[in-house]
């Protein structure tokens, strides 16, 4: 058998809190599409930048071309031929592909024409499309990631890997993605694909690495197994989906958006005209590829930006201009996207982070002074309820795992939520363990009658919760739709802003 | 709970490790480092004057210090104590001078308690308010502001708070009814010092205890979900260093109707810039503030003595050198526990993985 090129010996990488990798082995042989699947936390990303050498290895040893080395650094990843293109891309969004692509390979004087015509003709090599002399800054993400694998192309890389490649691409792109892997791998390269898509390693992979909680757990080829296979490897546990129940939407509209529009500074188009309204006990579903909008109609909805044009109704109360404070009030609960940013203080413990969103509400102070134990009290029902990992109150909110944050942050801000619940990605990086839960206390505000606003990018998610569900492209709604009207491929081309009747909107 | 004895553990280490670099420092002088401090403490300890300088000392730095240390919970640096201070002062010895021969002394000097706060709290204000509005550093706002007062306060020196005798730079002496009064016969020690340890105490009740504290506090460690959660951060930016101000500005009282009884020209010019290196000592923690001004008081009177100890010429500004050696200390320890805190974890989490 052929030596492979890159192997992984008994690799193990701990963190100050958590092991990252333990005792983990793996090969990627010539001409190999190796996925790397497993949920997110599983140690797929922690593994590659060890190869990378973005991390040290605690113990183990990195075998190339049957040769052991040490890899220090990146630069040293890319002598012995290894690319990563990162999930957040590593491009100066002010220069142009060309400039990007040569950064640190140059010296001196810098023909940028010459260097210009050498990426495009490596560029027709794979039939990408790639404008060299705009600013990067200015292009669809799709368009960027091809400039990153042309960066490694540059270089003359024959293992590729790509965290997460499609988690920002639209259904279409990705399709485009999965061409060039197969076109690059036909030339003896190899790629290795972290991923936690299903449909996509049936799609593209030789072979499987199934990875959980930081270990390997299976190694399968895709001939001999199928996606039932696959999920059972990567969860290890069933999942029961909570049931929908189909019913008739309320006429009570509890949130009304009408004709709302937002222009910032560096972007005109933020929101344009988006109009709808939810009910009661209605779950409203958002989907779109993230940067569409979405955050910002979630700061329009919660008041932390004012709408250049249009209104906003809660429960026929135009709230457009007023404060978050007296948002907050009127029962408006919020989950954000970036939950570190905004929704929690990781140095301050739980009850502190309960009483956060609570702080202008008189019944948790006496005088002036916080009302510790009704507080500490609440908290740890709080935690009992929603079966977060966690001691006690006094936990210290970085402490927990992202899951256990979430499970806090929704069950405080379910609480506050009288009216409507805002949730913006709820589920992202989560274990499944904490999606189910998360899923199952949104259905049980569906079922208190109230407005839920579910902003996601997972499809599956959408389908699942949605009662209705509208598409967003460049802060435009491309349709609302009742959750079973459409099908994934209809919902992927809304996504790429191409309307149903087949003309391309918002250029 | 047992980091913070960690915490506290370092401290104390790198607070004895800067004490013997420093001691060793004094071979350069050609003198027995030893026998010098063995004198100097021995004098310290054995006469009560010298310990009760301690606590004089000590107490314009609990202010200065706890003016740092309530910016730094809003994640704001306060540079501009010293100007803080320096407004009180002048509020103090403005009022006190024209008010000394109407009021009775103890309204007086809650007046004048009043008015140094107040004085501090407006300059305070002014900073966290070029913050709030115009998006302004408050770094550097705070440090240029206090070249703003030291030279107003020498306009007033020269012209309308100048003394009598239009002599020097200096005001006249405030009355003795003025004096805040002495709780420790035989000492200069005033009543200045517990006010300003009932200061960090309530400074402490205010940051951990109520609404405000806590939202100043939520604000420090993450303005964005402040934000979300309806907390206006202009607001809070204003009210932190408005206190700091005031706090700062309480210095003034206790400077001039506690130890000097005048203003003159480069009254106490470098206590704002100790408060910022005691407050880091102290970790932000008010009531660390009362213990680490302790320590600056003490090696203050230490560094006093050894430059009277007959017979050596040890210059009194070695306790500037001793000072600064403590805080470098103390700077590097936090990095070395970060470290090696880090590493224990590591460790322990590899026994528990493998």
């Amino acid at each position: 058998m052929a030596v492979p090129v890159v192997e992984l010996q008994h690799v193990t990488k701990c963190f100050a809190k958590v092991v990252a990798n333990k005792d983990v082995s793996l090969s990627v042989n010539e001409g190999e599409v190796v996925a790397l699947l497993g949920e997110n936390g599983a140690g797929k990303s922690t593994i590659m930048k060890i190869l990378y050498g973005l991390y040290g290895l605690d113990e183990g040893k990195i075998l190339i071309r049957g040769k052991e080395v040490t890899v220090k650094n990146p630069a040293d990843a890319m002598a012995q031929g290894i690319a990563m293109i990162q999930q957040h891309f590593s491009l100066v969004p002010t220069h142009t592909a060309t400039e990007n692509i040569i950064l640190g390979n140059v010296h001196g004087f810098i023909p940028l024409k010459d260097y210009t015509e050498k990426l495009e003709k490596i560029a027709a090599e794979y039939g990408f499309e790639v404008p060299m002399d705009k600013p990067v800054g200015e292009l669809a993400v799709g368009q960027q990631q091809k400039i990153e694998i042309l960066k490694a192309l540059y270089i003359n890389t024959n293992v590729l890997i790509m965290d997460e490649p499609t988690a920002v691409l639209t259904p279409q792109e990705s399709d485009n993605l999965m061409t060039f892997i197969k076109d690059f791998t036909a030339k003896g390269n190899s790629v290795i694909f972290i991923t936690h898509k299903m449909k996509e390693v049936m799609a593209v992979a030789d072979r499987i690495v199934v990875m959980r909680n930081g270990v390997v757990v299976d190694e399968v080829r895709r001939e001999s197994t199928s996606e039932q296979e696959l999920a059972r490897l990567m969860i290890g546990q069933e999942i029961v989906p909570p049931e929908r129940t189909e019913e008739a939407i309320s006429e009570n509209e509890v949130l009304t958006l009408e004709n709302v529009s937002l222009k910032e500074k560096h972007n005109a188009k933020a929101l344009q005209h988006v109009s709808f309204a939810i009910h009661e006990g209605e779950i409203f579903g958002i989907a779109g590829v993230s940067g569409n909008g979405q955050d910002d109609l979630c700061d329009v909805i919660c008041g932390l930006k004012k709408p250049t044009e249009g209104r906003i109704l809660l429960r026929g109360e135009d709230v457009t201009n007023s404060s978050i404070r007296s948002r907050n009030g009127r029962g408006i609960g919020y989950v954000p996207v970036d939950r570190y940013r905004d929704a929690m203080v990781m140095d301050m413990n739980l009850a502190e982070n309960v009483l956060l969103k609570r702080c202008f509400d008189k019944n948790w102070f006496n005088k002036g002074f916080i009302r510790r134990k009704m507080l500490n009290e609440y908290t740890n029902r709080l935690i009992e309820k929603h079966r977060v990992k966690a001691n006690d109150y006094a936990d210290m909110a970085g402490g927990l795992s992202g899951g256990n944050q979430q499970k806090v942050v929704l069950g405080r801000e379910v609480d506050l939520a009288g009216n409507l619940l805002v949730l913006n990605q709820p589920t992202r990086g989560l274990d499944m363990g904490a999606v189910d839960r998360i899923h199952h206390v949104i259905m049980e505000e569906k079922k208190n009658k109230k407005a839920v606003l579910l902003i996601s990018t997972e499809l599956t998610e959408i389908f699942e919760m949605c009662d209705r569900i509208a598409v967003m492209h460049d802060g435009e709604i491309m349709g609302i739709y009742r959750n079973g009207e459409l099908t994934t491929q209809e919902i992927g081309l809304l996504m790429a802003g191409v309307s149903l009747d087949g003309e391309a909107k918002g250029e | 709970m047992k980091t913070k004895n960690n915490v506290l553990l370092y401290n104390i280490a790198a607070v004895l490790v800067g004490l013997v670099i420093s001691a060793l420092l004094l071979l350069f002088m050609k003198v027995n480092p030893l026998s010098v401090c063995g004198q100097a403490f021995s004098k310290i300890v054995t006469d009560g004057y010298n310990l009760g300088e301690i606590l004089v000392k000590a107490t314009p730095l609990i202010f200065t210090s706890l003016a740092f240390a309530f910016t730094y919970n809003a994640n704001l640096f306060n540079i501009g104590a010293q100007g803080q201070f320096t407004m009180g002062a002048i509020i103090a010895v403005a009022l006190s001078l024209g008010l000394q021969s109407v009021l009775p002394t103890v309204i007086l000097l809650i007046v004048v308690l009043i008015g140094s706060f107040a004085g501090g709290a407006v300059v305070g204000g002014l900073i966290g308010g070029a913050k709030a509005k115009f998006g302004a550093n408050e770094f550097l706002v705070s440090m240029m502001s206090t070249y703003v007062i030291t030279n107003f306060m020498d306009y007033l020196l020269r012209t309308s708070l100048q003394e009598t005798k239009a002599e020097y730079m200096q005001t006249d002496a405030i009355s003795s009814s003025a004096y805040l009064p002495n709780i420790i016969p035989g000492t200069r020690v005033h009543f200045g010092f517990i006010i300003a340890v009932a200061a960090a105490v309530g400074v402490w009740v205010l940051l951990n205890k109520t609404n405000l504290g806590f939202q100043i506090r939520a604000v420090g460690k993450n303005r964005f979900a402040a934000q979300l959660a309806g907390i206006s951060t202009g607001r809070i930016y204003i009210i932190s260093f408005m206190i700091a101000g005031g706090l700062a500005g309480m210095a003034g009282l206790t400077e001039i109707n506690g130890v000097q009884h005048m203003l003159l020209r480069d009254f106490n010019a470098s206590i704002g810039s100790y408060g910022i290196g005691i407050a880091i000592l102290a970790n932000g923690n008010p009531l660390g503030c009362i213990f680490a001004s302790i320590l600056f008081g003490f090696l203050n009177v230490m560094g006093t003595t050894m430059g009277r100890l007959p017979g050596l010429n040890i210059p009194a500004s070695i306790i500037e050198l001793i000072e600064g050696i403590v805080m470098i200390c103390v700077i590097i320890s936090y990095a070395v526990r970060g470290n090696v805190e880090n590493k224990k974890k590591k460790a322990l989490m590899r026994k528990a993985g493998v």
